[in-house]
């Protein structure tokens, strides 16, 4: 999950309004926070403010006795009894029908460099339009996000923006991409599956940035639709999944192993977090698992750690846990690993797995150079893993 | 608080009748009470159970006189005092800044019984801007029957949230136990008296919907704590410092109750009680509600929770960690 707390803590209303639209066509909306350029007229997204909840009717559900549902969606099945919601708390039960609550519900939008998903080997140097609605189907105690991923969507200042909408608006600011980030979303799965058919038809891609949580038929069929995905693994244990994220590994692993199998690209984003999740042997693990399961050319990027949500005791991740972390991945022979949120750090940026040649450089989330040629080394020519450009990702067809 | 009668109305009501709330009075009134604040004996508690024949038929909001009748009834039974006034003088103080939490998430709480209580805390000389009526959306409170009342000098009556824009809840993470949650600033910030009126009802995870669960609606993210029957989640709410040192009394509204597929509204399992549940040990209340609950499945032929796979674990739970008593064995359930 990339980390939205420069638009949550961003210093003041006036701030945002001077750098949205003008600056960089952002517009964010988030809990507490409207930037919308209404008095300007100028707004990235001219949805209505939301009244009320976005209600639609929910894919992947199941009836059950006495008006309750499951909930198929995600590796929970929640079974839902009338009125309640299920764990995410965006999806509910209306009189024995499942609904999903966030359809077209935005609570943030914000063109971000794709390197900010961090997807390194997708398009890179060009921008996505990157939204989120409010839930998650995890939580994770130290979530960057949890002001949106953790509250409810009542609770969440949203506007209403229809798939036709967010495509329009996605094209006109000159974005080749739809990033569907920050909280989960899958658990807006019918909104971001109907929004990246629409985007796909418009020339438009669109990429998942999620914890992997969800059954296989709803991500073959979502994966029709999409052009990249990005996983956040969070760790190598059940016990880890189970105690700080409230979930299972099992299923994750399972997520993987489909996207694999299905084709279509995805990196991996593990955030390394001091005493919970650094030993060499987890990562060790991991790295070999990840070699033999999904190929060396699947990008992973440890990622440092800051005190956040309910993890405040302990301290940010060392850098040189993460050179630790980088150094067993490349070990283990993954071909392409990354330090993250160490801005200037040389594992920032993109060597051939072949002859070493640095083939693009960046400092945090800005491209200095890139050398990649037609998806190839220019000095070996060996092809760099990844989308190189917007023919390719559109061109993606499933596997399965 | 309900839109069929206003405070004045209950006002009046409440200072007639004070005087008059007499047991005999009240047709089948059934009381019983809890510890603490109660009269019970040291190590076991006492709840109310106070019922009417009247009370189980018809709409509510016509019974307000007889409802104020019949919980005054109760507050004496439980306090052991000698009149209404003084029975809720016991447990609140005219300082008191009081909150009472309704349930209004399927099966509502009847506005009538709320009306009743705000009358009772008038006796106790609680002003009528230090009450405030309270759940999770303003949405939820208005489709439970309830008017949206943000300011003024009356009762206040309103959702920690409002839909749409929910800015309610205070903006730091409080650990309990298990639990991480943004509190209502409601509960937090605006109150130091609270009361639990929930609907005695079926839950379809917790096994029940009662005092102790009626808190989730304090918290911005229940949805989080549904597994294990909710268990020992609830308890590590209600055990939160802004709730357990402030909740007073529990009343549970019992005029319509519901003993199988809750918490939403199935008229199928519904049953008319015709009473409340009333107590200031919270676990013994919910303790006594739960075998209501138990023993209305049982004259259905209906599995008991347990058997169902979700018992009230939480009640045990609670009384585990001192909040109050569960063993029924030590309750004193008073029924008139």
């Amino acid at each position: 999950m990339d980390d939205l707390r420069n638009i949550f803590t961003c210093p003041s209303r006036r701030d945002l309004l001077s750098w949205g639209v003008a600056a960089s066509g952002c517009l964010l909306v988030g809990r507490r926070l409207l930037a919308q350029d209404q008095a300007s007229g100028t707004s990235a997204l001219p949805g209505p403010k939301l009244k009320g909840l976005a209600r639609h009717e929910a894919l992947y559900w199941e009836p059950r006795a006495e008006g309750r549902v499951q909930c198929t969606l995600c590796p929970r099945a929640c079974e839902v009894a009338d009125v309640e919601r299920g764990y995410c708390g965006v999806r509910e039960n209306q009189g024995g029908k499942y609904q999903t609550l966030v359809y077209g519900a935005l609570c943030s939008a914000n063109v971000d460099p794709i390197e900010k998903k961090p997807l390194f080997h997708y398009l890179p140097g060009t921008q996505a339009f990157s939204i989120a609605a409010a839930g998650c189907n995890m939580e994770c105690k130290f979530c960057q996000n949890w002001q949106i991923s953790q509250f409810r969507p009542e609770q969440v200042e949203s506007v209403l923006v229809d798939p036709e909408r967010l495509v329009r608006t996605c094209q006109a600011q000159k974005c080749p991409t739809i990033a569907y980030t920050y909280s989960e979303p899958i658990v807006a799965y019918e909104y971001m599956h109907d929004s990246a058919a629409l985007a796909r038809a418009a020339g438009v891609g669109s990429v998942m940035i999620s914890n992997g949580y969800i059954q296989r038929p709803a991500l073959l069929k979502l994966c029709r639709q999409l052009t990249g995905v990005k996983i956040d693994f969070k760790a190598f244990t059940e016990s880890f999944y189970r105690e700080w994220c409230a979930a299972e590994l099992k299923p994750v692993l399972a997520t993987l192993s489909a996207l694999k199998e299905i084709g279509i690209w995805f990196e991996l984003v593990m955030l390394v977090i001091p005493t919970l999740n650094d030993s060499a042997e987890e990562i060790r693990d991991m790295s070999r698992w990840i070699v033999k399961e999904l190929g060396p050319d699947v990008p992973v990027h440890f990622t440092r750690f800051h005190p956040t949500y309910r993890v405040t005791n302990l301290p940010r991740t060392p850098v040189a846990t993460l050179d630790a972390c980088r150094r067993i991945a490349l070990d283990a022979g993954i071909h392409y690993v990354y330090a993250g949120n160490v801005p200037t750090h040389p594992g920032e940026n993109t060597y051939c797995h072949s002859c070493q040649t640095e083939l693009i450089r960046r400092v945090g989330y800005q491209i200095k150079s890139n050398e990649v040629k037609d998806g190839k080394c220019p000095k070996c020519g060996v092809t760099i893993p990844g989308v190189w450009s917007q023919e390719q990702a559109l061109a993606f067809k499933p596997r399965v | 608080m309900s839109g069929s009668s206003t405070r004045r109305e209950f006002l009046t009501r409440a200072g007639a009748m004070a005087a008059g709330a007499a047991l005999g009075t009240c047709g089948r009134l059934a009381l019983a009470s809890a510890s603490g604040l109660d009269q019970s004996e040291p190590g076991r508690a006492r709840v109310v159970v106070a019922r009417d024949d009247a009370l189980a038929t018809g709409e509510p909001g016509k019974h307000g006189a007889l409802l104020l009748k019949v919980l005054n009834a109760a507050m004496q039974k439980l306090t052991g005092a000698a009149d209404a006034a003084s029975a809720w003088r016991t447990v609140f103080k005219p300082a008191d800044r009081v909150g009472i939490k309704v349930n209004t998430l399927g099966l509502s709480t009847q506005p009538a019984v709320v009306d009743a209580i705000i009358a009772g805390l008038r006796l106790a000389d609680v002003p009528a801007a230090n009450i405030i009526v309270w759940d999770r959306f303003d949405t939820e409170l208005g489709r439970a029957g309830f008017t949206i009342s943000k300011s003024g000098t009356g009762v206040r009556c309103r959702g920690t949230d409002a839909e749409g824009y929910g800015s309610g809840n205070r903006p730091e993470i409080e650990q309990s136990g298990a639990v991480g949650s943004a509190f209502s600033r409601i509960v937090a910030d605006e109150v130091d008296a609270l009361i639990s009126v929930p609907v005695l009802k079926d839950h379809n995870l917790a096994g029940v919907s009662l005092g102790m669960k009626n808190f989730y609606g304090a918290i911005h993210n229940p949805n989080k704590y549904h597994e294990h029957n909710c268990d020992p989640y609830i308890v590590d709410v209600v055990a939160h410092r802004y709730i357990r040192p402030k909740w007073r009394l529990t009343v549970c509204d019992g005029l319509r109750a519901q003993c199988h597929a809750g918490p939403g509204h199935h008229s199928g399992y519904m049953w008319p009680f015709g009473g409340l549940i009333v107590g200031t040990d919270f676990v013994a209340a919910d303790a006594v509600a739960t075998s209501i609950i138990e023993e209305q499945r049982k004259q259905r032929g209906l599995k008991t929770l347990e058997e169902e796979g979700r018992p009230a674990r939480h009640v045990a739970t609670a009384a585990a960690r001192g909040l109050g008593i569960a063993e029924l064995s030590r309750i004193e359930r008073v029924e008139i």
